[in-house]
């Protein structure tokens, strides 16, 4: 096992990625990850799709890469004494494109995330160009903590960092492309999407007692802005980095793994949640849905997984066979 | 310092005017990148919603890379005309005149029974004609000028005003505008003056429709951006008369927002399963 870290320098590399660019996009992450490793950083965390750009449509296809391409490799030697996630369109051996993010450590890719949740409304429309992915695990790491990736949706859903957090994960990290909208004048910060996105973080931060980490991409894509304002946040809720809105830039900041065990040992949430009463119930909640089991909460009459039952039948015509149905009712 | 301009402005439509700014500044110089392009050409009528792009364009690029174009029609308000020139004055643009009346003139003819809605539109599709030749002569993407209020009720000319390479305010309501035209000094007599379509004298946007624009802002929002029913807006004091005929006017302009459908043929047809970014690698001009 690796010794603990005392500290752990984190940058962030919010960068504007330029649409459907894959080479030009590569460059840029050689510098910055030159740069991180000059202003001694341990972990650089690059946005969703950084190599690629966001709003691909059927580019995609046209800049995705397998995890054996050379120019992965050769990202990947890059980050002697380093950690990196970068975000990238892979193509599976069956030509399957997902919205990836890859760890890579002192040379290696040694993890890959496949985007979990493919958001397919309002603005998005990412069910119809990609894949989703089907596995979600924490990763230990050369810094020490397990880590633990998601990528922008994968974070609205409660799901993915408490499993993430149970199955080891000690920094949460996210990588998102976030469109900014809703200017209106009583959001916290001016952008609806940034008062969600801090809450979120927050949020996620104190009930699974990690740190994390939230790298969004700036620059336009189209019609759509990306607003920046990448953060750490520590187990306590507490920011410890908020990079500015929409500004491209490298941002650090030094975080303490001792934090998480004390902040753990004092608020252990983490123990006390109950996987099993999870598990319990969500067999329970499927099978409902399914309509093996019994629906508690459905309409008494309601056929096995639905849950409202049909109306009244349609009564007969009027005079069609009236008394003779009635009688027969009796 | 500018004096602030009374305007009436809806509190759920005020904005952070720093953050737009902002975003629509990095949005009009990324649609310039991505096209190849370093300068713009909008038409500037005196008004607010063009006077506002060229404040917008003059922030995101330099006023130097704008060509503002005066395209008044003989019977166009001289005041409009010299808004326009003191916008042109302030931001230091580049600007030219071209006069549309021998166009429209030399079409109609004696023609005088041409209705004002034929004639309008006319106008419109004249002056996006001469935008259009300034784009090459300039060298320049015309940017357009058009609001969210005015799209969504179909109070625009199709291929005619709403003709551009891209729209920086195309999602802000006229109650926006004003708030961000303030905010950037534009001047106060173009803030405050009634809009109008200035079609022929005295007209003016709310009294040809009937409505004041806070108010008609305000249901917009409601109904569309935050998705409230009619019977939801009839409550929140909207008369329902009035909610209704704007649906109508919102669906009725659909097709003025969209791109036109192709009839589906072959295997992969534009907009339906061919479906890239509009700027891509290799899109840029040269």
């Amino acid at each position: 096992m690796l010794a603990l870290m005392q500290s752990i320098r984190v940058a962030l590399a919010q960068l504007a990625p330029s649409l459907g660019e894959l080479d030009r996009n590569l460059q840029r992450h050689h510098e910055l990850l030159e740069q991180a490793r000059a202003e001694k950083a341990d972990l650089v965390v690059f946005p969703e799709l950084g190599l690629t750009g966001y709003q691909l449509q059927d580019l995609a296809a046209e800049v995705s890469l397998r995890l054996d391409d050379p120019r992965l490799t050769a990202l990947a030697a890059a980050t002697t004494g380093l950690s990196a996630v970068v975000s990238f369109v892979e193509e599976s051996a069956d030509h399957r494109l997902f919205i990836a993010a890859a760890l890579l450590e002192d040379g290696e890719l040694v993890h890959v995330h496949r985007k979990l949740f493919l958001p397919t409304y309002g603005l998005f429309d990412e069910r119809r160009f990609f894949a989703a992915g089907d596995l979600l695990r924490a990763v230990p790491s050369r810094l020490g903590v397990g880590l633990g990736i998601g990528i922008c949706e994968d974070f609205w859903h409660l799901t993915v960092p408490q499993l993430l957090a149970l199955d080891g994960a000690q920094i949460l990290i996210n990588v998102s492309s976030s469109p900014g909208r809703d200017l209106a004048a009583t959001n916290e910060v001016g952008l609806g999407t940034a008062t969600s996105w801090r809450t979120l973080m927050r949020t996620y931060a104190q009930l699974t007692t990690s740190f994390v980490v939230f790298c969004n991409r700036v620059g336009v894509d189209e019609s759509i802005s990306f607003w920046g304002g990448s953060e750490v946040i520590a187990p306590t809720g507490a920011a410890l980095l908020s990079a500015p809105l929409y500004d491209e830039g490298l941002f650090s900041v030094d975080i303490a793994p001792a934090d998480i065990r004390r902040e753990r040992i004092g608020l252990p949430l983490l123990r006390d949640e109950r996987p099993e009463l999870q598990l319990r119930e969500l067999a329970r909640i499927i099978a409902e849905r399914a309509g093996l089991a019994h629906d508690t909460t459905s309409e008494p009459g309601a056929e096995p997984g639905l849950d409202v039952a049909p109306g009244d039948r349609v009564p007969h015509p009027i005079g069609f066979r009236r008394g003779a149905d009635r009688a027969a009712d009796r | 310092m500018t004096s602030p301009v009374a305007f009436d402005l809806p509190p759920e439509l005020a904005i952070d005017t720093d953050i737009a700014r902002r975003v629509i500044a990095d949005f009009i110089r990324g649609q310039l990148r991505q096209a190849g392009f370093e300068r713009t050409v909008l038409g500037l009528s005196g008004g607010i919603d063009s006077a506002l792009v060229a404040y917008l364009t003059a922030e995101a690029i330099g006023p130097d890379r704008l060509l503002c174009v005066l395209m008044p029609y003989r019977t166009s308000s001289p005041a409009s005309r010299s808004d326009a020139e003191e916008v042109v004055r302030r931001l230091g643009t580049a600007s030219e005149l071209v006069d549309i009346s021998p166009m429209v003139d030399g079409y109609f003819g004696p023609d005088t029974d041409a209705s004002p809605l034929r004639r309008g539109n006319f106008m419109a599709r004249m002056r996006m004609s001469a935008l259009y030749d300034r784009s090459v002569t300039w060298g320049g993407l015309v940017v357009g000028t058009g609001n969210k209020t005015e799209s969504l009720i179909g109070y625009t000319t199709v291929f005619g005003d709403s003709a551009c390479a891209f729209n920086p305010i195309g999602d802000l309501y006229k109650s926006q505008v004003r708030q961000l035209a303030a905010a950037m000094g534009v001047p106060g007599s173009i803030i405050a003056k009634a809009p109008s379509a200035d079609l022929w004298p005295d007209q003016t946007d709310e009294g040809e429709g009937g409505f004041s624009y806070p108010e008609l802002d305000r249901l917009l929002f409601w109904r569309i951006d935050k998705r409230r029913s009619i019977d939801e807006v009839v409550a929140l004091g909207f008369e329902r008369a009035l909610v209704e005929r704007v649906d109508k006017m919102v669906a009725g302009a659909e097709f003025k927002r969209q791109v036109p459908p192709i009839a589906k043929l072959g295997p992969r047809t534009a907009g339906v399963d061919y479906l890239y970014p509009r700027r891509r690698p290799g899109s840029a001009r040269e």
